[in-house]
């Protein structure tokens, strides 16, 4: 059996459990913390020097003000379920795990609001309030165990955010622990769209750079009257791709219009939601529509129409919510679904010009073939955001490599056509050298000045977000600055 | 080829097999963990993660704990002892997973080499030795402990222990448990002993053998007799092999391995002449669908323990999928229903036994939220881990509904378990198997007092 108390002089160890309130509350050993050592992108794994679960605002701001003051790197991690690194402790961070400030703190229907502390699970908002017609919109794949802090840090989006936006659209207002330990709040009374500089902007999306949410007001909306879902088989990706076009250019405006390839068929369905697609069609499109009773039918005709002048295999309306839910299930899963076909996987995030598709997937295709590794494709059509899935085995030597050189060669493809590296996911440690593909650095410069206004030590999950050589840049600016004081 | 299959090929002859610093024999299988994408879409699924928010006691974290330790970058330590032996092994991680890892498998495969690099001490060891070794694979002890359990509960005896406090001198859990227990009755296995066949009422259908289980047969021998007088009614001949013993599922969870496999080779020489095993405890039906794992290094008996396992089912299942006569007189009852662990996400059943509850005039059916939440019964994880257990339990009471008579299940650990649920937060709910109630409808019919 375990010894009671903590068994270390380490005396950071013992000033942090003391903030947390004890044992129960902190990590340090090996064993433990080797849990701790990635999140959702593997690639890269270090441990920590800690992990500490704090259970409100108040002991964040002292763990960060510990750290602060005794110059210990550190970073907040949710689920870990960040598919870019972005929790990963490159430095040997403390973490500052949230996942135990979890209450739903109030919801408020009148104004269609609701506050949740940042360990709060995505999908339980909206299995709290649907009872009463309410949910919540951003829906990430991950959904069933992505906190929405995470979610916050990475402006995460999801099947529905063709329609209802990503999550910087559902943000009222935060509470946050800047990196020095002060505790500010911005959007105050959940007021959209303060006057002045629009901060929750800036921190929706900074990948838990800038400081770390401690409570966040988030917008809730009424669920739509009515939903339909249509599931579309395809024997060529050219027409798939090209019905989303044609969807798209008719004005429409579909709740999710999702894509899927045949490597991505083939893994979801050996996987554990199989809905019995056919193996042979090349890709399949999962579109749905939500509103207002009054137009829905039409809407799905116009679909079923667009399908079939574009060559459909089969296409089919979901007959009840069971078949509805089977569908998303099998959706929403894929990506760990890959773990039935592949041992490993790494999973890219580009956002493209719609019109785009069919010549992106081709030169996708192009680099499966040149590096011998198979690419599977799960994605968001309908706003362009691609997912190339590279399935590789990190047993096999060499083999990490080239799947993150195949990887980094698709969101080449992707910034080739005026598209960008990330549409979702974030940068994190992944696509950190992949930024030089968007931007200059000057531009890499002027993003680290911001950076330094809110993170001047940048103890805060250092690393992340901007490229290596940038840190030419960075380490330069950083002795003037020093020099100046 | 599994990476284990191809080192126990390239190794010499003489080395013994090892995984990186698993270094006993019958190591776990890598392939297990290869499925692993780290994706975290089971962490919500734990209750031992939802209790602490710890990802080393949460599937993911566990199985990167595992794997470390196979690709040695850990060695196996004390500390490692707590994320693995926490865990409820209740498989809600099975089914959560995109991949289909088998999180429980790998568990109790790297228990078992836990256990042989760190033996038990103290009361965890008494615990263990006692009952898993000492009283469960032992059918005349266990009915000795039976008969001793009768006699304090009929004598006075648990009055008087109930009055001069010498309850308070043992463990909380234990006086707890002892408070819920039922009454005892006559094990089945010994009832029917001279009997070599219980023929089925009117024609016979099928023939089928019952798992009366250990601790089963001592405590709910109610429930065996119920699940005999429902599969004779509906037409089964039902016999019961003297021969068999504990399915074994309680030394597989704790590491023991060996000793399963023991009790599993007994069981399958038991039920070889027999082409249906049926089985009322889900913890119990799982084990015996999974003996094949025990035998990965054996060709021989793996072979025999597949052909074995093809014949175990659930008696829901069974029933269910068999057909079974539709009970005609109403109960009268709002139940609810929960998923055993071993039920549901250990054998896939989860409509079958609802199907059974609905077909009963005048039940009424109040679905739990969270059905298949554990409610940490979980073989003795309450006795060797009475604080988790305890949470876990507090969790599941609180999604049983308020206005329902009874709680149905098909786990007699459960039943225990969530009667002591019902006794501590103060509910006023009863435990029934579910074919129990079954029965209770058949017997209602028949003109018979039941007791709902
Ligand atoms: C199978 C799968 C499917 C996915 N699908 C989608 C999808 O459809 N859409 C999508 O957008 N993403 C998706 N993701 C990515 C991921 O789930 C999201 O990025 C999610 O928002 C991360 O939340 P988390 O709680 O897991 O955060 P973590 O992974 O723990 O952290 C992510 C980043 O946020 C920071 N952070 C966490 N909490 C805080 C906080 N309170 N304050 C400040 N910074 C914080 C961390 O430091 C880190 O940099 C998917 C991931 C997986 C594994
Ligand atoms: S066990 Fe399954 S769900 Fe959990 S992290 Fe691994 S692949 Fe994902
Ligand atoms: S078996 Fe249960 S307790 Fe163990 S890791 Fe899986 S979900 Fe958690």
């Amino acid at each position: 059996m375990r010894k009671k108390g903590i068994q270390t002089n380490d005396p950071h160890i013992q000033a942090l459990a003391r903030i947390v309130g004890g044992e129960k509350s902190i990590l340090y050993k090996k064993e433990d913390l080797i849990a701790y050592d990635c999140d959702g992108f593997t690639v890269h794994r270090h441990l920590p020097k800690a992990v500490v679960f704090p259970k409100n605002t108040e002991e964040v701001a002292a763990i960060v003000k510990y750290c602060h003051e005794h110059d210990l790197p550190f970073l907040a991690r949710g689920a870990g379920t960040g598919l870019s690194g972005g929790a990963i402790p490159l430095n040997g961070e403390v973490i500052i795990s949230l996942v135990r400030m979890k209450r739903l703190i109030s919801v408020d229907l009148e104004n269609r609001r609701a506050v949740v502390e940042p360990g709060f699970v995505n999908l339980k908002l909206t299995n709290s309030i649907s009872d009463r017609g309410y949910y919540y919109a951003p829906d990430p794949s991950s959904q069933y165990c992505c906190t929405i802090g995470g979610n916050v840090a990475e402006n995460a989006g999801g099947a529905h955010c063709l329609k209802y936006g990503v999550t910087t659209n559902h943000i009222l207002g935060l509470e946050v622990v800047l990196p020095n330990g002060e505790i500010i709040e911005i959007g105050k009374n959940g007021i959209p769209d303060p006057p002045g500089y629009d901060l929750i902007g800036l921190l929706t999306g900074s990948e838990g750079t800038l400081g770390i949410v401690t409570k966040i007001t988030v917008r809730i909306l009424k669920n739509p009257e009515a939903k339909q879902t249509v599931l579309a088989y395809f024997d060529r990706v050219e027409d798939a791709s090209q019905a989303v076009s044609d969807i798209i250019s008719e004005g429409m405006v579909p709740a999710a219009l999702e894509m899927m390839d045949q490597t991505a068929i083939e893994g979801v369905e050996a996987a554990a939601f199989p809905v019995g697609h056919p193996k042979d069609i090349e890709a399949l499109l999962l579109i749905e529509v939500d509103g207002i009773s009054a137009g829905i039918s039409e809407q799905i005709e116009e679909i079923l129409r667009i399908c079939r002048n574009r060559n459909v295999r089969e296409v089919k309306v979901a007959q009840t919510e069971e078949e509805r839910a089977r569908w998303w299930a099998n959706r929403k899963t894929g990506f760990g679904a890959m773990g039935a076909i592949s041992p490993d996987y790494l999973v890219q995030d580009g956002v493209i010009p719609r019109s785009k598709l069919p010549e992106v997937l081709k030169n996708i295709q192009q680099i499966s073939k040149k590096y011998g590794l198979r690419i599977a494709n799960i994605f968001h059509a309908g706003d362009g955001n691609l997912h190339p899935l590279v399935l590789f085995d990190a047993s096999k030597p060499g083999e990490t490599e080239k799947a993150l050189a195949a990887g980094s060669e698709c969101l080449q493809a992707c910034a080739a056509v005026g598209g960008s590296i990330t549409g979702e996911h974030g940068v994190g440690i992944e696509k950190k050298e992949e930024m030089r593909f968007i931007f200059s650095d000057e531009e890499i410069a002027a993003q680290i000045d911001i950076r330094d206004v809110f993170n001047p030590k940048n103890l805060l999950n250092a690393g992340k977000l901007f490229p290596t050589p940038g840190r030419c840049v960075e380490v330069k600016r950083e002795k003037k600055q020093r020099q100046s004081l | 080829m599994s990476l284990r299959e191809s080192e126990i090929k390239s190794g010499p002859a003489c080395t013994t097999i090892s995984l990186g610093n698993y270094r006993f024999s019958d190591p776990p299988d890598p392939s297990k963990w290869a499925d692993c994408v780290h994706c975290g879409m089971c962490l919500e699924s734990c209750p031992t993660y939802e209790q602490t928010g710890q990802e080393q006691h949460s599937p993911r974290g566990r199985v990167h704990l595992m794997k470390s330790v196979g690709e040695g970058k850990l060695e196996i330590t004390e500390d490692l002892i707590d994320p693995i032996f926490m865990c409820l092994d209740c498989r809600a991680c099975t089914t959560a997973c995109p991949a289909d890892v088998d999180v429980g498998g790998l568990i109790e495969e790297v228990r078992g080499q836990i256990r042989q690099a760190i033996p038990l001490t103290g009361w965890k060891a008494f615990v263990n030795d006692f009952f898993l070794k000492g009283i469960f694979p032992h059918p005349s002890r266990l009915h000795l402990l039976g008969s001793l359990l009768k006699l304090y509960q009929k004598s006075g005896l648990r009055t008087i222990a109930r009055k001069t406090k010498l309850l308070h001198i043992m463990p909380e859990h234990l006086v707890e448990m002892e408070a819920i227990l039922p009454e005892v009755g006559v094990p089945v296995r010994k009832k029917y002993k001279h009997m070599n066949v219980i023929k089925a009422k009117g024609e016979t259908k099928h023939t089928v053998a019952l798992l009366t289980g250990c601790v089963m047969d001592v405590v709910f021998s109610d429930i065996n007799e119920a699940t005999i007088r429902v599969l004779t009614r509906n037409g089964n001949d039902v016999v019961i092999p003297q021969n068999q013993t504990c399915c074994g599922a309680l030394h597989v969870h704790a590491g023991d391995r060996e000793t399963g496999r023991m009790l599993a080779k007994q069981n399958i020489e038991a039920f070889q002449h027999v082409d249906r095993v049926i089985v009322n405890a889900a913890g119990c039906g799982c084990m015996l669908k999974e003996y094949p794992e025990l035998f990965r290094d054996d060709p021989e008996w793996r072979e025999k323990a597949e052909r074995f396992s093809q014949k175990v089912e659930d008696i829901s299942k069974y029933l269910h999928d068999t057909g079974y006569e539709k009970p005609k007189a109403e109960l009268n009852v709002r139940i609810t229903y929960h998923d055993a662990c071993h039920l549901a996400h250990g054998q896939g059943i989860r409509q079958e036994p609802r199907a059974i509850l609905s077909s009963i005039p005048g039940v009424e059916m109040v679905s739990m939220p969270n059905a298949d939440r554990c409610c940490g019964s979980a073989g003795i994880y309450n006795l060797t881990h009475p604080e988790m257990a305890n949470k876990v339990l507090e969790s599941k009471m609180q999604n049983v509904p308020e206005d329902v008579e009874l709680i149905s299940m098909g786990n007699p650990g459960c039943m225990l378990q969530m009667a002591m649920g019902v006794l501590k937060y103060g509910r006023n709910q009863k435990v029934v198997h579910t074919v129990q109630l079954l029965d209770w409808a058949y017997q209602k019919e028949d003109g018979k007092e039941v007791r709902v």
